[in-house]
């Protein structure tokens, strides 16, 4: 058992040993967190390193699990770690054909928070990503429909970044039922 | 014959003539055929879904007439968590119920929260509309949504107005 471990372990992941070789100029860091690979990647070729992933004969990434985002403003340890980039956009991917799941990491830097939309590679990116939008206030250039998707239209703020307080900030107290297009 | 659940007012000639008020009559006629509109959103709903179905059984006391039109009710039922998002959701429904109209409020959430103490939540529904009886719980059990719905009827039988009456005819 032991034994088969550790081969495991010697041989790299097809995935890394490809991105090496096709995007090594993208690739700012791997890892692994608990057995599913992660790779952080640069913004400008985040598009490029996911068609790949996602059009490559042997890898073929072809299911995106997931959009989201992560507010690192207060994990001093990340931020020094990706040059004081205040979100990381994750997508997670899953291969049917045996490669399993990658996790692509994309640091999005507080005075630039756009990055190119993958809905042209998955269309099952649309609502992740409006979410994304919703949540972080990451804009994503060239979806065709960026708008709010869990708070109401006129919410104002994105509820998820770290400095957004729990309690809101008088939503609840100040609702208008004239406001809203029910 | 029995027929003193028309209430107090009631008498009898002859055995065949009931002498009663209008109101009774109207009264005890709704208090035993209350149609719930389900307002569920959260888990509370499961606990109203098993009050309804055949182990609980609320059509034992004539609420089992579940609409999903609030045209056709009389009794809205709010189970689970409210946002700022659904709240005028949930005004419009309740707006479009013909009076008169009652509601319970079921459970932690809809009735102050519960734990959900963040900024989509709203506070309890009875900040935007009337509520007659509130249950405590999370989830409240069959039990207590019977017992509220009990409540209700005993309102009706009392002749009280709804909580909303105050506020519709303003
Ligand atoms: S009161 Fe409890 S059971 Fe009911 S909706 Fe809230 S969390 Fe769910």
């Amino acid at each position: 058992m032991n034994e088969e471990k550790e081969v495991e372990e010697q041989s790299k992941p097809l995935v890394l040993e490809k991105l090496e070789t096709h995007h090594s100029d993208a690739l700012l860091a791997q890892d692994e967190a608990r057995g599913t690979i992660v790779v952080v990647v640069r913004k400008d070729q985040a598009y490029a390193v996911l068609e790949y992933l996602k059009t490559d004969p042997e890898l073929a990434y072809t299911y995106l699990v997931d959009v989201t985002a992560v507010d690192n403003s207060q994990m001093e340890s990340e931020l020094m770690q990706f040059d004081y980039a205040r979100f990381m956009v994750v997508y997670q991917l899953y291969s049917y054909q045996g490669q399993g799941r990658v996790r692509v990491k994309v640091p999005v830097h507080e005075n630039d928070l756009s990055i190119t939309s993958v809905t042209g590679l998955w269309q099952g990116a649309n609502w992740l990503e409006r979410e994304t939008y919703d949540m972080f206030g990451i804009n994503f250039d060239g979806h065709p429909d960026l708008r709010r998707i869990l708070m109401p239209d006129d919410f104002e703020g994105h509820p998820l970044r770290k400095d957004y307080p729990l309690r809101g900030r008088g939503e609840r107290e100040r609702f208008n039922f004239d406001k809203q297009n029910v | 014959m029995g027929l003193d659940f028309v209430g107090q007012g009631a008498g009898q000639t002859d055995g065949n003539i009931i002498t009663t008020t209008i109101d009774k009559v109207v009264n005890w006629g709704r208090k035993n055929s209350l149609w719930p509109m389900p307002f569920g959103t959260a888990c509370c709903a499961i606990e109203m879904m098993a009050t309804l179905a055949s182990k609980f059984d609320l059509s034992r006391f004539g609420s089992e007439a579940i609409r999903f039109s609030p045209r056709q009710s009389d009794l809205l039922i709010v189970s689970g968590r409210i946002s700022i998002k659904m709240m005028p959701v949930l005004k419009r429904i309740y707006d479009q119920m013909p009076d008169p109209k009652w509601v319970i409020s079921m459970g932690a959430c809809a009735s102050c929260g519960g734990v959900f103490d963040t900024y989509t939540l709203i506070q309890g529904v009875d900040q935007f509309i009337p509520v007659d009886v509130y249950i405590p719980g999370c989830p409240p059990r069959p039990e207590d949504l019977i017992d509220a719905v009990l409540q209700v009827q005993q309102k009706i039988t009392s002749g009280a107005s709804p909580k909303g009456v105050e506020v519709i005819y303003e």
